[in-house]
């Protein structure tokens, strides 16, 4: 029992040890200069390490990447070790408050440091992230982390500068769980919509053309994009299949989608009727309507594209986020505490000497 | 107003740098006023406050966006820090080197264009000024830091005419301390201003990360100075490092490598 004793009482005085601290700080700080400029020298690897949590990004990771990852993993070790350490220091100032009340600014920081720590590994474990999420008008779009709850983006207002450069986006964002309206917000730069654990921030906008406005005689202007179904003469039904702002003709005949810029717009179209072959084809816009069409006497002009507003949002669910609030607010007043502390001792010529 | 704050600014450099010169060459003993120079600097400071009250009140937000303005503010800062010290210990010509840089900041600041560039969006919120206020402050008790370590380790090799070996020690101290105390706060506003504009309150960009490195650096040497063996040389020579990881936090990052805080 004794020596049982003994080793826990020798642990203890270890991980309450002033020196431990400052070798694990120590190594923790070599890690974490090396592990930045091996950070900054391989942004292939490392690019995403915002955009993703830490588990995330490591299951992602390709295999025999060790050799530039191993200093993560130290670096966690030492972390868990110094939050141990800082622990300890913070039981064992507790177990003797009577005799160090006068530190308790000193200590309340020890206990933010360690809350941090505790929330950074708890939102890198279970934390989700989705950045740079494209999100349209109307959309309802799952959050990740929190089953059944859904964003919607009700309105996406641009401000623009006098040269017409963006300056900031004002997003009205819903959060609903089924019918359950949850919050609502003005999303805007520095004004996220802020959840129990989720935050949802603004980082871009812009539009997505999604078919073409068109003029048919006899008809007017039509708006043909994807769904579009336009009843023509004689029970005649010309039915838009899809869209894609920038088509190409590969060498098989197949219509892909080369990018989501204007460039070489394209209508998937279906003619259908009775009395006439059924129809399906692509209609480049830049070139001749399709003779199929032509030849049912359908015409029409393309006038002007229809573009679909999409916000671009970061939506982060991180279940520590709390605790590290908690952990930065104890921090703050340990550091008041501290500074005032300081002065009063000052002040009575309280200070260790050699 | 605006049309006052070159004249101004013009006036504080030469006020600092006539003070300079004149700590410079009468190097009082230890504890001793030199009360000219001390005028003349707070004279410098007090024009160089009005230039900056001048600025904020033209801008409507501190204005420390490009490279002329964060030089400016953190001269402001060296100033600041050097007649608190001055004034509460009588430092003198110990902090010499603190004006010095000042003056090298001013100079290199004052050909440049003051004009005061709109707030974009992304620095709008009181967190910038708090983030930013409490990061120049943290470096420039750094700064006289190092100047303080070297002066012991001078002051070890036989220096004369400085401050003694345990004043210099105990200010050492203060400023590691004072500088830990206003990063920590930095570090806090920052972290909350990053949950509030990305969505997380860490980033591994490499301006974060080195930012977590100075505070842990100064952590350490907040628990270093318990420690008998670091005691005196040893934290003279932290705090030597110490400068190092500040200047290439501050410097070396904004000027040569992409971060998320570029300094143009």
């Amino acid at each position: 029992m004794s020596r049982n004793n003994s080793l826990f009482s020798r642990t203890w005085q270890l991980f309450c040890s002033l020196k431990l601290a400052i070798v694990l700080a120590s190594l923790i700080t070599l890690l974490a200069i090396y592990g930045s400029l091996v950070i900054h020298g391989h942004p292939a690897l490392f690019g995403n390490l915002d955009q993703l949590s830490l588990r995330s990004w490591a299951r992602q990771l390709p295999t025999g990447t060790l050799i530039m990852t191993w200093w993560l993993s130290a670096a966690g070790l030492l972390l868990i070790l110094f939050s141990l350490n800082t622990l300890c220091c913070f039981i064992d100032w507790a177990l003797h408050v009577r005799a160090r009340w006068r530190k308790s600014g000193e200590y309340l920081i020890h206990l933010g440091v360690i809350l941090l720590a505790v929330a950074f590994a708890w939102g890198s474990w279970a934390g989700v992230r989705s950045d740079r999420q494209r999100v349209y008008l109307h959309e309802k779009v799952p959050v990740p982390g929190m089953p059944g709850h859904e964003l919607i983006v009700d309105a996406v207002e641009p401000v623009m500068n006098q040269q017409g450069r963006p300056l900031d986006m004002l997003n009205q964002v819903r959060l609903v769980k089924g019918d359950q309206l949850l919050a609502a917000e003005q999303v805007r730069i520095n004004h996220p919509l802020s959840y129990q654990d989720l935050v949802v921030v603004p980082v871009s906008f812009g539009q997505e053309a999604q078919g073409y406005e068109c003029f048919m005689p006899g008809l007017g202007q039509l708006q043909l994009i994807r769904g579009a179904r336009i009843e023509l003469d004689n029970g005649k039904i010309l039915r838009v299949q899809g869209f894609y702002a920038d088509a190409t003709r590969i060498a098989n005949g197949e219509v892909v989608q080369q990018s989501s810029q204007l460039q070489n717009p394209a209508l998937l179209l279906d003619l259908s009727g009775p009395g006439i072959p059924a129809w399906r084809g692509w209609y480049f816009l830049r070139e001749q309507l399709p003779f199929q069409l032509v030849a049912n006497g359908i015409r029409f002009w393309p006038v002007t594209p229809i573009f679909n507003t999409y916000t671009v949002l970061t939506i982060n669910y991180d279940p520590g986020a709390d605790l590290a609030l908690a952990g930065g607010s104890l921090l703050l007043i340990g550091t008041l505490l501290t500074l005032a502390s300081f002065y009063r001792k000052r002040r009575a010529n309280d200070r260790p000497e050699v | 107003m605006l049309q006052y704050q070159t004249p101004l600014l013009v006036a504080s450099f030469a006020l600092y740098l006539v003070a300079f010169l004149g700590y410079l060459m009468r190097r009082p003993e230890p504890g001793m006023v030199l009360l000219w120079p001390r005028v003349c600097l707070s004279l410098g400071f007090l024009s160089h406050s009005v230039c900056l009250v001048i600025r904020w009140l033209e801008a409507g937000y501190l204005p420390v966006t490009n490279l002329f303005s964060t030089q400016f503010f953190f001269s402001w800062c060296l100033v600041l820090v050097f007649l608190y010290f001055e004034y509460r210990y009588r430092i003198g010509s110990s902090g010499l080197f603190v004006v010095a840089v000042n003056l090298l900041l001013l100079g290199v600041a004052l050909p440049r264009d003051p004009a005061i560039p709109v707030l974009i969006p992304n620095l709008d919120t009181p967190l910038f000024t708090l983030h930013i206020v409490f990061s120049f402050l943290g470096y420039a008790l750094f700064t006289m830091a190092f100047s303080l370590g070297v002066l012991y380790l001078a002051r070890q090799l036989g220096m004369q005419r400085l401050l003694e070996l345990r004043q210099l020690r105990k200010l050492n101290e203060e400023a590691i301390f004072l500088g830990f105390c206003m990063f920590t706060l930095c570090m806090i506003a920052g972290c909350i201003w990053a949950y509030i504009a990305w969505g997380y309150y860490f980033s591994w960009n490499i301006k974060s990360l080195w930012s977590l490195i100075v505070w842990l650096f100064y952590a350490g040497m907040c628990h270093a100075k318990f420690i008998r063996r670091w005691q005196g040389t040893g934290y003279a020579l932290l705090s030597i490092a110490g400068f190092a990881v500040v200047l290439f936090t501050y410097l070396g990052i904004g000027l040569l490598l992409e971060s998320n805080h570029p300094l143009d």
